[in-house]
């Protein structure tokens, strides 16, 4: 029994004298190789405290290098042998103890810093990354729950973090020299290489992207900067590279006093970006519908109107004859409203016809229905108002921001989203002027998607080459059905961003899943025992907890099968001026005629009352 | 009828910038048509009058200024055949032209903070000088506060133009 006793005493001595051994050498390295062990705490701590991935520290690391490569070459052109270089650390590390033990220890820091610090921040990489996997892994923490607490907390210091570095002007321009259109600070990069700054390629904006997020949370700020970015890194490719110059058109189908508002925000940032001309329709700029190439304006007036089926198919296609033959008359298609509905009265037909038999029996079928066809049609025009009735075209201008009505009057935004769409896509493909590289977004297309539903205007654009952005506020605001709403975000090759928005789990699953290590421990007679078994588990790559716990201005972007949390940067433009283009070279020719004197003009409307009206005139 | 002048911006005196406001065009109009108007009893001036009413009307509005705007960055001819200037002139990186921007980008970004930064480099640069660890260390330590203050400085600054 005493045999048995003592053996278990001397087990036990041994136990804790190898513990106690191997916790002294490690404290005895550790204070060898203080000046490292001081800057990886550092680090450590600074990961901790910051939300930082490991990621950070090694690129802090490898920016520490020029500053060991430096004192390295000092040190080589003092030592005489390759040994002495090799050994020149090692006897600053010793000679930095001196330099302690003499009281000196800012001199000490400042002789081994040189390796102390890259070292000091790669060991610190190395130890953050293996907490984060313990900790994850259910092999470190003393509660079960320490795994759901840390991510918690690490989230939030992150999230802190990110939205301190956004408030930096510097490091957030809408587009980077190369052609990446920044959108805001990395909060968590899951599957994605951690970059601190989220930038995507502009090209991926000339692609599809959708956009999800309730309102409020930071939607239109996303938006804007991704279409000032994208302006600025196309327009920059187009000088550089040759590539088509940019056109934006923005097609904001809510409508109201924000949309004014908005329009006036993205005019800014679109100036500072180096766009000319910022046309706000129908307010201050109008299109014409009347541009378009005759067959397609036929086409076009004919889906503007509600045609119906069964026993109203006959009506219907009365409808289209008629547009037909007033449209494609050989006088050419007409020039406005006006004269279009001039068109549509028997004795215009019958004098554009005249000579043409066949088309002279059409127009005297329909002549019964002409009078209902035009009734329609000067009711439909009335109501589109005067901003598709010209003059202007949409290559006229560098960006065109539309206000639909969509919530005030959704039959007429809706017809006018399919006009406007019918207009883009002849600025795609019409061979007369300059190719155009478009971008096509739409803020709440939901609103006007009745005519021309979304997944149509993405196959569209796909085929036309136009990149469309559209924006819904939830899952359901991007289509009729499931099947509608998977089709279109499926396909958005350009990513999605997904704001806070109720029903995420849809967009997670397009995300896709990733692989992580799974341990489950033992719990026996209610401690949390030291058994366990682990394995491959799929994780959400796009967490849709996090997505419902995101905050203003935080938003998730989904491509390639990975996820970026970021905090968008606000969009603001560079105060500092475009410089001009400069001045073309003048041939000189004939001399102008001189002109006569200018006469005083009448003053501006309301301008004479501005100057000298009621209190105006001291 | 008055044709509209060359550059609606400096007849006002305002400077040629997109996002003035209507207040900013306003005022600007009414300090020109008050020293210059007709009904004045000296007066008045009304050929700089005309044209600052013709710029005025231009103006007025955010689509007149977006328009004016793009005009004066078109370069528009004036008579003549004109070969027009290789566009990538104008936004060719040049260091020179980043180098001769840096000022107004410390001035419109962040220079207080900038200045603290620097202010930080600079005492830990001399303190490093100070300690005697020897020219090695200490030309190490500075290239290491050099690269911190490189890699930290360009967010205190604004973004250069166009982007």
């Amino acid at each position: 029994m005493w045999w048995y006793l003592r053996a278990r005493l001397v087990l036990w001595l041994l136990r804790v004298t190898g513990r106690v051994l191997r916790w002294a050498v490690l404290a005895a390295v550790l204070i060898a190789a203080s000046p490292v062990t001081i800057v990886a705490g550092v680090g450590f701590a600074g990961a901790w405290l910051r939300g930082w991935p490991p990621a950070r520290l090694r690129r802090a690391a490898c920016w520490a290098l020029p500053m060991t490569g430096v004192y390295l070459a000092g040190r080589a052109l003092q030592a005489r042998t390759w040994l002495a270089l090799a050994l020149a650390p090692v006897r600053d590390w010793q000679q930095a103890w001196h330099q302690v033990s003499a009281g000196r220890v800012v001199t000490a820091f400042a002789l081994t810093a040189p390796v102390a610090v890259p070292a000091g921040l790669f060991a610190a990489a190395g130890l953050w990354a293996w907490r984060i996997y313990a900790i994850e892994n259910g092999l470190a923490g003393k509660t079960a729950t320490a795994p759901v607490g840390f991510d918690v907390r690490q989230w939030r210091r992150a999230s802190r973090a990110a939205r301190g570095r956004v408030a930096a002007p510097g490091t957030f321009p809408l587009a980077t020299p190369s052609g990446q259109v920044v959108m805001g600070a990395t909060i968590r990069a899951v599957g994605h290489r951690w970059r601190p700054v989220l930038a995507v390629p502009y090209t991926a904006m000339s692609r599809h992207q959708v956009i999800i997020g309730a309102t409020g949370v930071g939607k239109t700020n996303l938006m804007m900067r991704s279409w000032a970015g994208w302006f600025a890194a196309a327009l920059a490719a187009h000088y550089r590279h040759g590539a088509a110059r940019p056109l934006l058109i923005v097609l904001d189908c809510k409508g109201g006093p924000d949309a004014r508002t908005k329009a006036a925000r993205t005019r800014v940032l679109l100036h500072a970006a180096g766009a000319g001309r910022v046309a706000v329709w129908p307010d201050e700029a109008t299109v014409s519908l009347w541009g378009l190439p005759p067959a397609e304006l036929a086409v076009t007036l004919f889906q503007l109107i509600e045609t119906g089926t069964g026993e109203a198919a006959y009506y219907a296609d009365v409808t289209q004859a008629v547009l037909t033959l007033a449209v494609t008359a050989p006088h050419g298609p007409p020039a406005d409203g006006a004269a279009f509905l001039g068109r549509l009265e028997p004795g215009w037909l019958d004098a554009a016809y005249a000579g043409d038999a066949s088309r002279l029996a059409a127009v005297a079928a329909a002549r019964r229905s002409l009078g209902d066809v035009s009734l329609r049609y000067r009711t439909l025009l009335s109501r589109l108002g005067p901003g598709l009735d010209g003059p202007g075209a949409l290559p006229g201008a560098d960006a065109w921001y539309c206000i639909l009505e969509g919530t005030r009057e959704q039959s007429v935004a809706e017809a006018q989203a399919m006009a406007l769409t019918e207009l883009v896509a002849h600025a795609a493909t019409s061979r007369d002027g300059e190719p155009r590289a478009i971008l096509l977004a739409c803020d709440d297309y939901s609103a006007v998607s009745g005519r021309v539903p979304l997944w149509q205007l993405y196959e569209r654009g796909r085929s036309l080459g136009v990149g469309v952005q559209v924006s819904a506020q939830s899952w359901q605001g991007l289509g009729r059905d499931d099947d509608e709403r998977r089709r279109i975000a499926a396909t958005a090759d350009g990513g999605i961003w997904l704001m806070r928005t109720p029903y995420p789990q849809p967009v997670s699953e397009l995300a896709g899943t990733r692989k992580v290590i799974e341990t489950a421990t033992k719990v026996l007679g209610g401690v949390w025992g030291d058994e366990g078994s682990s394995r491959v588990q799929h994780a959400w790559t796009a967490d849709p907890g996090i997505a419902r716990r995101l905050v203003t201005g935080q938003a998730g972007y989904i491509h390639a099968g990975g996820c970026t949390w970021v905090q968008i940067a606000r969009p603001k433009p560079s105060p500092l001026p475009i410089p001009p283009l400069p001045e073309p070279v003048l041939i000189p020719s004939a001399p102008e005629p001189a002109r006569p004197p200018a006469a005083v003009p009448a003053a501006p409307a309301g301008a004479l009352d501005d100057l000298f009206g009621p209190g105006d005139r001291s | 009828m008055t044709s509209a002048p060359a550059d609606p911006f400096a007849v006002l005196g305002l400077p040629a910038r997109p996002d003035l406001t209507d207040e900013q065009v306003r005022a600007a109009w009414r300090q020109v048509a008050t020293a210059t108007h007709p009904d004045r009893p000296d007066g008045g001036d009304p050929a700089r009058y005309a044209a600052a009413s013709a710029a005025y009307a231009m103006l007025r509005t955010p689509w007149g200024r977006s328009e004016a705007y793009a005009d004066l960055a078109a370069a528009p001819p004036l008579t003549g055949r004109v070969i027009p200037a290789a566009p990538a002139i104008r936004h060719r990186r040049s260091p020179w032209r980043a180098a001769a921007l840096i000022p107004a980008r410390i001035w419109h970004g962040r220079p207080y903070r900038l200045a603290v930064r620097i202010v930080a480099a600079a005492a830990l640069a001399i303190v490093a000088v100070h300690t005697g660890a020897g020219t090695p260390a200490v030309a190490g330590l500075i290239t290491g506060i050099g690269v911190w203050l490189v890699l930290t400085v360009r967010g205190d600054l604004a973004p250069p133009p166009g982007r």
